[in-house]
């Protein structure tokens, strides 16, 4: 048997942490790299300064919101791939009102509209998934897959044309008004507390309210949920919508509060890596916390570990592949969450 | 029965096959089929877009690479031929009916060498006139030599084909009997562990109402198959009466049981109670009273996933102030509730925050009960509600559904399981091809099984 070997759940995720950073350190040593120095320069990179925070909760933010997306939708049974998308969609929504429809506007009037449209950008995205699945069947994998190129090439027509800069040198939109911005210390942005406030609100909503109870009934049985009178289409479209809005809101923070412009390839893959962030995080939302810091910081470090010990930043990008692949490889005790693999089962 | 094919390896024990002891050390899955031990799974585990030939040759252990079709099926007919083990050979296992499918597993372990022949329950499927087609088939095969280990609950078929009987309780082996020895009350006591004495089943009440509870009228809703469309049921059910309704699975059960839940659109009829119709739909169902016990517990009652404290709450999410307050899920009432419900019906371990998928089928079954007896129905509409339980917990369900009836409730029995409606119903119609065909009062098993089959006959000559 391999009870000897199983894991209890909490700790699988450390563990797999562990495993992948030490099946690193034996592949740079095999190359020639030092290994401890160049983890050094990754750690001393991601948290070695007030400078290397600062860079890792500006990357640990979006993948905190995108992650929060995903592990929202999969308790639901609803297999999103669109964070990427949907964060595009939420930073075009927000740009456009923010350089087109009420450049103008006051602070206090700029700022919550357009967080709004962010919200609502990345909702709309994700809904018209939520609404295939529901209406015509179709599954969301491809859906949120396909609508990904179409948001993020939408965003990169809007900046080619009507969002382009007034001055058309750049394929970049205007700089934001000073009112669109999000209030900073040091460079932190406000979209950084809010990420983190909105990962206990997340967790609040599916584990103690009536909603979250049924989006996991959904997530875990579709069939019981609607004997029990609960539409699995229903609520599998409500938990998109609402991943949509958390992905559209990184994005609206990654404008008003990081590159100021919209442009594209604005997102390093944040949605892509939002996947990884849920899963670590067993789509258990104050998990996804700790999770995304790790991502934010393997991001954020990368960059230090290559001008100090010389080692290509995507070392990193191996690590993050290895975290997941040693994660769902490890034998573990206890019940699997609802994960890809599991087909959603929802016929009558 | 997994030590035996090699799944699971023994902690301590020996296994001896033919008077010839094996290595437990290196015993696998391939070692146990090279010993002769062949299974019969209690779910087929033939690919169904396969014939039978073809399903037998993906597990042909005779070496070659090539599949030499005419040689495979010319083989399988022979070994039919010899063991009265009759089925159609050239068409594709998903028109083999599932009597067909268990012959065709039996063949496909015979024609691997199999001296050691397990079968899990497998009459759990079958009809009564299938069941008996089945056992000249294993009588012959072990008077060629075979031996056979029949797993079932079903004491008569046990006492009618058995040499020998083992009971087994809790992972013990309580008692090895002949067969001739042991009659039915005796084994059921001893897999029980204690006296199961004869089920008490109170005279029924006399009602004046003539209004009653439950009534369904002309009903229609699409099917799975033409067979099991439901064209024009209609049906009574008067409080204080089990009605119990009969037939082989795919006639329209799964239909109605979805229709009377609310989760399948009729074409037409209605649905009422207590004179008044109710609309369509899962909570206005609920709302009116009417209970429903699936007839999938694994996949159709219960959450696999959530806690049993979860489950009890289920279908409340919507309308229990008690559970569900202002939008919130409010924990500590349900799990003090859940305890609550646990004690009353006897359900153990009392730990309201267990994963309802660690529980046997027999307490999780009775979890799917107290839930929906506690909604203090007036009707309960009950599909197989003992399928695949063992005896103790299949008579706690039976004396549930009983004290229902004694309470004034009106329950709605759908199984399969002619003894079990025989046994339970105050009147019995059967459901053959979506309709409704009534059966006479006096009617025995017998009668009723040929009633039954009656529509697949006439299903089959048309």
């Amino acid at each position: 048997m391999t009870a000897r070997l199983a894991a209890s759940a909490a700790l699988r995720p450390v563990l797999s942490v562990v495993l992948a950073l030490g099946m690193v350190a034996l592949g740079l040593l095999l190359l020639g790299y030092p290994p401890l120095p160049a983890l050094g320069a990754l750690a001393s990179g991601a948290f070695g300064s007030s400078a290397a925070w600062t860079a890792t909760l500006l990357k640990a933010s979006p993948l905190l919101l995108t992650g929060l997306a995903v592990a929202l939708s999969f308790r639901c049974g609803v297999w999103n791939i669109g964070a990427e998308g949907q964060l595009y969609a939420g930073a075009l929504a927000a740009t456009a009102v923010a350089t087109r429809l009420l450049p103008g506007a006051p602070v206090a009037v700029l700022a919550p509209l357009m967080t709004i449209a962010g919200a609502a950008g990345g909702a709309l995205l994700a809904a018209i998934a939520g609404a295939l699945r529901a209406v015509r069947g179709v599954s969301e994998v491809i859906s949120t897959i396909l609508l990904n190129f179409v948001a993020i090439q939408a965003v990169a027509l809007a900046v080619h044309g009507p969002l382009q800069e007034a001055s058309r040198a750049y394929p970049q939109s205007d700089a934001l008004p000073a009112a669109a911005l999000l209030p900073a210390f040091g460079r932190v942005h406000l979209g950084v507390a809010i990420a983190v406030a909105l990962a206990f609100a997340v967790h609040l909503l599916i584990f103690r309210t009536a909603l979250g109870f049924r989006m996991r009934a959904v997530g875990l049985s579709p069939v019981a949920a609607r004997f029990a009178g609960i539409s699995p289409e229903g609520h599998a479209l409500v938990s998109i919508a609402i991943a949509g809005a958390l992905a559209g809101l990184a994005g609206a923070f990654e404008v008003a509060g990081v590159t100021e412009r919209l442009y594209e390839g604005l997102s390093p893959g944040y949605g892509y890596t939002a996947i990884a962030v849920a899963l670590l995080a067993r789509l258990n939302p104050l998990a996804a916390l700790p999770a995304a810091l790790f991502f934010g910081a393997l991001e954020a470090g990368a960059g230090a570990m290559q001008r100090t010990a010389g080692v290509p930043s995507v070392v990193t990008q191996i690590v993050q592949g290895l975290v997941i692949l040693v994660f769902v490889a490890i034998p573990f005790e206890g019940r699997r969450p609802p994960l890809p693999g599991t087909p959603p089962d929802g016929a009558p | 029965m997994h030590v035996l094919l090699g799944l699971v390896r023994p902690d301590t024990g020996r296994l001896e096959i033919a008077g010839r002891e094996l290595d437990l050390a290196s015993y696998s899955p391939g070692a146990a089929l090279r010993a002769g031990v062949g299974m019969v799974h209690q779910h087929s585990t033939l690919v169904p877009a396969m014939t039978v030939p073809e399903n037998i040759a993906l597990a042909a252990v005779d070496g070659s690479i090539l599949f030499r079709r005419a040689r495979v099926r010319a083989r399988v007919a022979r070994l039919a031929e010899q063991y009265a083990l009759d089925v159609p050979l050239d068409v594709p296992v998903a028109q083999l009916s599932v009597g067909q499918r268990q012959r065709a597993e039996i063949l496909r372990t015979l024609e691997r060498g199999a001296r050691v022949i397990v079968l899990d329950e497998p009459t759990a499927a079958l009809t009564p006139a299938e069941t008996h087609a089945l056992f000249p088939g294993l009588r012959r095969l072990r008077d060629a030599g075979s031996a056979i280990v029949f797993i079932s609950h079903k004491l008569e078929e046990i006492e009618g084909l058995a040499d020998r009987v083992a009971v087994l309780r809790r992972g013990v082996l309580v008692a090895v009997k002949g067969a001739r020895e042991a009659d039915a009350r005796e084994l059921g006591s001893l897999m029980l562990g204690r006296d199961l004495p004869g089920l008490v089943r109170p005279p029924a009440v006399q009602r004046a109402e003539v209004v009653p509870a439950f009534a369904l009228r002309d009903l229609e809703a699409p099917g799975l198959r033409e067979a099991s469309r439901l064209k024009g049921v209609s049906l009574a059910v008067k409080a204080g009466e089990i009605v119990g309704v009969a037939g082989i699975d795919g006639n329209g059960q799964r239909e109605l049981e979805e229709v009377l839940a609310g989760v399948r659109p009729m074409t037409a009829g209605r649905i009422e109670v207590a004179g008044r119709p109710v609309a369509p739909g899962v909570r206005s169902l609920r709302a009116a009273g009417v209970s429903h016990l699936s007839g999938e517990r694994e996949r159709g009652g219960l959450v696999a996933g959530f806690t049993i404290a979860e489950n009890l709450i289920l279908k409340s999410s919507y309308d229990d102030p008690r559970f569900f307050r202002g939008g919130l899920l409010e924990l500590d009432p349900a799990r003090q509730y859940a305890r609550g419900v646990m004690q009353r019906f006897g359900i153990e371990p009392a730990d309201p925050d267990l994963d309802i998928a660690t529980l046997s089928g027999g307490n999780a079954q009775k979890v799917a009960v107290a839930r929906e007896l506690d909604a203090r129905p007036r009707v309960l509409v009950a599909v197989n509600p003992t399928r695949g339980l063992d005896v103790g917990s299949a008579r706690f369900v039976n004396e549930q559904l009983l004290a229902l009836r004694s309470e004034g409730g009106a329950v709605l029995l759908v199984s399969t399981e002619l003894d079990e409606v025989l046994l339970l119903a105050d009147r019995v119609v059967a459901l053959v091809e979506g309709r409704v065909v009534s059966v006479p009062r006096d009617a025995d098993r017998a009668a009723l099984g040929a009633i039954l089959l009656s529509g697949a006959a006439k299903s089959a000559v048309a």
